[in-house]
């Protein structure tokens, strides 16, 4: 980490900060009056600047520091945030990330042109004058406006120094408010041999002897109020309101520092902090304020960034450390050596807390996904001139990190379709009795060893009978065919499949979902369709948490020996005499329930007598629920994805490979694949049987 | 086919790993080949084509195992002790693949010079001529050297 490229972790943290940027932005939208909001997105901002400055980005702070400055009226509550205004926002963010990303083909003419855009939403009602900040603070009481002054006490993080404030410059700038006694309180600085050069020691005791509002001091320390405290008191009198120079104030006020009853001694700082916050709290302060703090203050002290090279790395250490470790249970097992047996077993288990931790380390909240769609949303619902709202829920759940990168694509081209075909146009949905505004809904939420990961909007639902005759238009399917609603529906994934009358910008190419399947398939995930007609359709991808390592239980069909994923495994039963009795009845009685089964043996073409105790897995595909006839099951082994190559592409059956104790090879059963295969092979004997 | 003769015709000399498969040696380009192994267990593959049946683990990959025996129609003879898998690497639509080929025998590491180099005849032959690159004269015997690359899509 240590020889990166400073440029390269500026642009990292940016891209972060344009997230939170546009997070704020977008959210502002829909609550302009949300102060904590303005706030946000001008922390970013800021940081912006301020980093950019530092790594010679002079363009990208030059640019950030109009926009800034354009925002700034924002911030004072002068103006509120209109829709109009927030999309130039945006655009200047866009215009901020491109200066970062690819400063060459950024052109300064788009820039101004934003920022005319900006400054002229800013300054529609009245010029840009000097802000005052009395005029701005009308909920403080006339008591606390009146007093002659303030009295601070700064403490600071010791870290404070090396994140790169100043904590000088900060009180330079507070003396800028008015004339300032400031006294720094020494009492925490350590012996010189634990002295840490870099870190901050001094607090400051700070009388300030100006009429000047709270705010006003919070400005001042806005961008570092998580790596500090700040007490603040009112000055009950005036004790010296003449300007005089720093030092000699300084001198003159040693001497009454000593005796003062206020803060330097720790244990008297607390009570002053009490009353310090029982006086602003009914002000102007906004609550949610520390909570987000806290968030901060955490991520901040808790997060180390980890290139994501080193995570597949690590990753791939851990799969084969599993499948060295298998073989040494094996080994251990095989043998009589008791103490060997124990550091096995010692071994299994820090091999199995490792790959949890490992995979832990993996996985990402898909908050960070759903965060870009807002954009997406915004933009396509201005161009269509369709008002969309778009909720998200369930932002925390994880999931593998390349999953996430992989879902991507798959959820643009889902919400697309939403807004394009799902939402239908105002006058439609007026006409409809609906609201005039669309809802689209993303949602992510764990379930069993899935995540399900939702689509949902309240447009007008798949129009089935549409689909259908496209479908015999295009040859899919025979004029008059029986199909259920769900079987018409699938041909949506069928590559080049559109019924959009016309081509627009957005879809209508056919292109998308048959994509979409794909992908979420590669992923060894599922995606189902349901609609309802004038109500709304709902997309829901079913996908795996991992991608590396799954549960597996092992079985052994003839010679062979093959992994079915434990989480499609619903139950082991023996396939009793009377089961086999009629090879043309392949079906079980289950508590009731008629269960089929396939022969495993058939299927994979075994030679050899079978076992006389044949064993059936029950398993469960969406609704269904098949049983698999196995010679034997072995048991639960922590299986290693390794795929297929190119060569067996054409082998649906399998979706990948193992690596078992022995050395040995041992291919996954991909059971829903298994399950089509075996219908399709039903109906194609029936159709030559008919014929 | 001609594209690839004219390629190997700028070099003086090229560099082959001698196997036999059946009664026919065969010369595979030593540049594709990664490694050579003692037979492992094999994993059958239901459902894949004939001349993938299996596949193995190498170092902790799983690889396809093929069987040039059956692309040129040769009878499969039982492992013996001189039976070896080599492994080698080939690009398939623009990747690279790790394949291991199963051979009765190998020989020897050895150069083929490219004055040796006959015409394949268009007679003669039941083989598909597109599997072959070229055939090379080498010790008195014709050897043949194949296309991994099409033999194997």
């Amino acid at each position: 980490m240590s020889a990166m490229d400073p440029t390269e972790v500026f642009r990292q943290e940016a891209s972060e900060l344009f997230e939170v940027l546009e997070g704020a932005l977008l959210d502002l939208g829909q609550r302009p009056d949300d102060r904590e909001l303005v706030d946000s997105a001008f922390r970013a901002l800021h940081t912006i600047k301020g980093s950019g400055a530092m790594f010679g980005f002079d363009k990208v702070a030059s640019f950030t520091h109009e926009f800034e400055t354009a925002f700034d009226r924002v911030r004072k509550g002068e103006i509120k945030p209109t829709q109009e205004l927030i999309s130039v926002a945006l655009a200047a963010k866009d215009y901020i990330r491109a200066l970062i990303e690819d400063p060459q083909s950024t052109d300064d003419i788009i820039g101004e042109a934003i920022l005319d855009d900006l400054k002229r939403f800013v300054s529609a009602d009245q010029p840009v004058a000097a802000v005052m900040e009395i005029a701005e603070a009308p909920p403080l009481a006339p008591a606390v406006t009146k007093q002659a002054g303030w009295h601070l006490y700064l403490e600071f993080e010791t870290h404070i120094l090396r994140n790169g404030s100043n904590p000088l410059d900060l009180l330079e700038d507070l003396c800028k408010l008015g004339p300032c006694f400031v006294v720094p309180v020494t009492d925490g600085v350590p012996f010189l041999d634990e002295m840490e050069p870099e870190d901050c020691y001094l607090k400051w005791d700070v009388k300030l002897h100006a009429a000047c509002d709270k705010d006003a001091i919070d400005d001042v320390f806005m961008f570092v109020q998580d790596e500090m405290k700040l007490t603040l008191s009112p000055l009950e009198h005036v004790e010296a309101p003449a300007p005089a120079p720093l030092f000699q104030l300084l001198d003159e006020e040693l001497a009454p520092v000593a005796e003062m009853p206020a803060p330097p001694v720790e244990a008297a700082a607390a009570p002053v902090a009490e009353q310090a916050v029982a006086k602003t709290e009914p002000k102007s302060e906004s609550k949610p304020e520390p909570k987000l703090e806290a968030k901060r203050d955490d991520r901040g002290i808790a997060t180390v960034r980890v290139q994501a090279e080193r995570l597949d790395e690590l990753m791939d250490r851990v799969g084969e450390l599993v499948i060295a470790q298998a073989r040494l249970t094996q080994l251990a097992a095989s043998g009589s050596d008791l103490s060997i047996k124990m550091i096995a077993e010692e071994i299994e288990r820090l091999a199995s807390s490792l790959r949890d931790t490992t995979m832990g380390a993996r996985m990402v909240p898909i908050g960070s996904l759903f965060g870009r769609f807002r954009r997406l949303v915004h933009d396509l619902s201005r161009d269509l001139s369709k008002p969309v709202e778009f909720v998200t829920s369930g932002e925390d759940t994880e999931l593998d990190k390349t999953m996430i990168e992989c879902l991507a694509d798959p959820l643009v081209h889902l919400i697309r379709n939403a807004v394009d075909h799902g939402i239908e146009d105002t006058a439609t949905r007026a006409a409809n009795g609906k609201t005039e505004q669309g809802r689209i809904e993303l949602a992510a939420v764990h379930s069993g060893a899935q995540v399900l990961v939702t689509v949902k909007d309240n447009g007008g639902g798949l129009n089935t009978a549409r689909i259908r005759a496209k479908a015999e238009e295009q040859g899919l399917i025979a004029t008059g065919a029986v199909l259920t609603d769900h079987e018409v529906h699938q041909f949506l994934f069928h590559p080049g499949f559109s019924t959009a009358q016309t081509i627009s910008a957005l879809s209508g190419r056919g292109v998308g979902m048959d994509v979409v399947k794909r992908t979420i398939e590669n992923m060894r995930g599922s995606i189902d369709l349901s609609t309802r007609p004038g109500q709304g359709t709902t997309v829901t991808l079913r996908l795996p948490l991992t991608l590396a390592i799954i549960e597996g239980l092992l079985i052994r069909v003839g010679e062979g020996r093959y992994i079915i994923p434990l989480s499609a495994v619903e139950e082991c039963i023996e396939l009793t005499a009377e089961d086999e009795r009629s090879r043309g009845r392949n079906f079980l009685n289950v508590r009731g329930n008629l269960v089929p089964f396939l022969r495993l043996r058939e299927i994979m073409t075994a030679s050899g007598t079978p076992d006389r105790h044949q064993k059936t897995i029950i398993i469960s595909t969406g609704e269904t629920h098949v049983g698999l006839v196995a010679d034997q099951i072995i048991g639960n082994h922590q299986t290693v994805i390794k795929s297929l190559s190119k060569l067996h592409s054409d082998v649906t059956m399998f979706s990948g490979a193992t690596i078992l104790g022995d050395g040995t090879a041992a291919l996954i059963l991909d059971v829903a694949q298994l399950v089509a295969l075996a219908q399709s092979k039903v109906e194609k004997q029936h159709i030559s049987e008919a014929a | 086919m001609n594209d690839s003769l004219a390629g190997e015709r700028q070099a003086d000399a090229m560099q082959v790993v001698m196997i036999g498969l059946g009664e026919e040696k065969f010369a595979l380009d030593a540049g594709l080949v990664r490694e050579i192994i003692d037979p492992v267990p094999v994993t059958k593959v239901a459902g894949a084509r004939a001349f993938v049946p299996s596949v193995i683990n190498v170092r902790g990959n799983v690889i396809p195992l093929a069987d040039l025996r059956i692309r040129f129609g040769m009878p499969q003879l039982e492992d013996s002790a001189d039976t070896r898998i080599v492994v080698i690497e080939l690009e398939l639509d623009g990747e690279p693949v790790l394949v291991g080929v199963t051979a009765d025998k190998v020989y020897e590491v050895t150069e083929i010079s490219q004055t040796d180099v006959q015409q394949t005849p268009r007679v003669g032959m039941h083989w598909k001529p597109e599997f072959i690159r070229f055939i090379a004269k080498w010790r008195e015997e014709f050897v043949i050297v194949p296309n991994m690359e099409r033999i194997l899509n």
